[in-house]
Parts: C-alpha cells; structure tokens; sequence
C-alpha cells in the first residue's frame, strides 16, 4: 500500500485522457505496438496540421468560435468515445484548434503586435526545456505529482467554467481577468500547471512505448500532448496580453 | 528583431523535441520505485485489495493509539 494516504483515498482519480486506455498488451505483435518514434512524428503531423489550420484562421477570424467549438466536441468524443479512433479524431481537432488559435491570435496580435510569435516561441521553449529536464531525469513525476497537478488542472478547469457561467448574468470572477499584480499571478500560476501538464504527457507516452501498448496509443499520446500544447499557448498569450497592457 | 529571436526560439525547440523525443529517458527517470503506474486504474482488483488492506491497519492504528492513551 502506499504510503500516501491521499493517494489511497483519490488513487483512482486521473487525468482520462491519459488512464482509460491502457490495454492488455501480451498478445501484440512487435510491429503494432507503440514506440517513441512513432508518438513523436504523429505529434509532428499534428503540429503541422495544427499550423495549417492556424494558417486559414489567421486569414478568416470568423472561423474562429465554430473552430473553437468544434475542435472542442472533438477532444471529447476522442477522450471519452473512442480512444482507439484517436488516428481519426486528432487530425481534426489539431486542424480546427489551429483555425481556432490562428483567429484568437490576430485579434491579439490587432492589440498588441508582435504578441504571437513570442506565445509560439515561449510555448515551444517551454516544451523542448521540459522534455529535456524529464529525459535527463531532472523532474521525476511521482503518483503525489499527479495527484497534485490534476487536482490544480480541475480546480482551473472549474474556476473558469463558474467565470463562463457567471458571465452571462453580467458578472465575472474579476481577478483571473484582471491585469493587477494578483491576475498576472494567477496566469502565472496557469501557466506553470499547463506546463507541468507537459510533464505527465511525456511520462506516458515513455510509458506506453515502454509497455507496448497499441499502435493506436500513439496517435492518444501525440493528441494528450496537443490538448496541452494547445492550452499553453492560450495561457501564455493571455499571459503576455496582461503584461502588455500594463 | 523581434521575429527573429522568438522564431529562432521556435525552431531551434521543435528540433530539440523531435530529436530528444526519440530518445529513451535517462535510467534515473525509468528506474525509480514511485514511478507513476498508469496502468493501475485497469485493475481494480489490486486496488480493492488496497483499499481493504487499508482499513484494518487505520483501525489497528486508533486501537493503539486510544490503548496508549
């Protein structure tokens, strides 16, 4: 038993885009099973469509809430409905994120110009640094880790829906807005729990490719690393939006 | 100046993740005993024996400690 008590109680409790899809492994031939290379040139792929996408809602802003919206069912049907079809559904959701992301970021680059390319940049910066620090054994995510950082991802994940909803009574939780010292806080602090994200996706991919597990799962790793990529960037950009604006 | 720097950045990070990526992790980060063990939420068998085991020994600790008392 570990000892760790909160990890008796909450133990079953994890991200489900990463633990649902564990499989029994045995029987899989060599030629099937997940590897490293595999994960990583399909995130490649996903990048690129993500760019791609980027590229047309740059382009046409308009596009941007059906993108958000659709590439956001996407990642649900792919989390919860078919992981094993993630070969399918990632393509998409990376295509129309990027749609998404490439509108949200000509509306702040009208703002503040210049602002993009340094959210790519740091996004970027930020994923090599990590990766590095996780291959060479520098930050070693633990059960408490995880534990630790989906516990902070669903408090986030409920301050903003509480924020949404209370949006469309003409209120707001004023401070997550807020280019005060305490707003730039709190992104800061959403910054640094989306990179830490990074982290448990890295840890599973290693994992999987470790383990054996289906072809299909590398397609789920390089979706599971998209989905934070693409939050990252979004917290780094609203981030630099309220530096900006100070 | 601007561009440059940050699309430098860029590059130069997406060609260390995919170079770095296909490398297998240091024997420090694979070879560790409170590695997280994804695959525990597929056997509910363990963990209900967790879970049981669990019990008697919190019991057992109060027990002690109410004696000590």
């Amino acid at each position: 038993m570990s000892k760790h008590s909160a990890l008796n109680t909450f133990g079953r409790s994890g991200n489900p885009a990463f633990t649902r899809n564990f499989e029994q492994v045995g029987a899989i031939p060599q030629l099937e099973r997940m590897t490293l290379d595999g994960a990583v040139n399909k995130t490649a792929i996903l990048l690129c469509l993500c760019f791609a996408g980027a590229f047309i809602g740059w382009n046409s802003p308009a596009l941007t809430m059906p993108a958000l919206i659709i590439g956001t069912i996407l990642s649900f049907i792919t989390i919860f409905r078919s992981p094993a079809k993630a070969g399918s559904t990632a393509p998409f959701y990376a295509a129309f994120q990027g749609v998404a992301l490439g509108g949200i970021t000509v509306f702040a680059e009208m703002q503040y110009p210049g602002i993009g390319i340094q959210a790519i940049g740091l996004t970027f910066g930020i994923l090599a640094s990590l990766l590095f620090c996780y291959k060479s054994g520098i930050i070693k995510p633990t059960e408490n880790f995880r534990l630790m950082i989906f516990s902070a991802t669903m408090g986030i994940a409920l301050l903003y829906l509480v924020s949404f909803v209370m949006s469309f009574f003409g209120s707001g939780i004023g401070f997550i807005h807020s280019n005060g010292l305490f707003g730039i806080g709190f992104s800061l602090f959403v910054v640094g729990i989306a990179a830490l994200n990074l982290v448990l996706d890295f840890d599973f991919i290693e994992e999987g490719a470790e383990q054996g597990l289906p072809k299909h799962m590398e397609w789920y790793g390089a979706f599971s690393l998209m989905v934070t990529l693409v939050w990252l960037y979004i917290e780094i950009l609203r981030l630099l939006m309220k530096l900006r604006s100070r | 100046m601007n561009t440059l720097i940050f699309g430098f950045l860029t590059v130069i990070s997406v060609f260390i993740f995919m170079k770095l990526g296909k490398i297998k992790a240091s024997k420090k980060q694979l070879n560790r005993s409170d590695r997280i063990n994804w695959t525990r939420n597929k056997q509910p068998d363990s963990n209900e024996e967790n879970h049981n085991t669990k019990i008697p020994e919190e019991k057992n600790k109060q027990i002690n400690d109410q004696s000590e008392e």
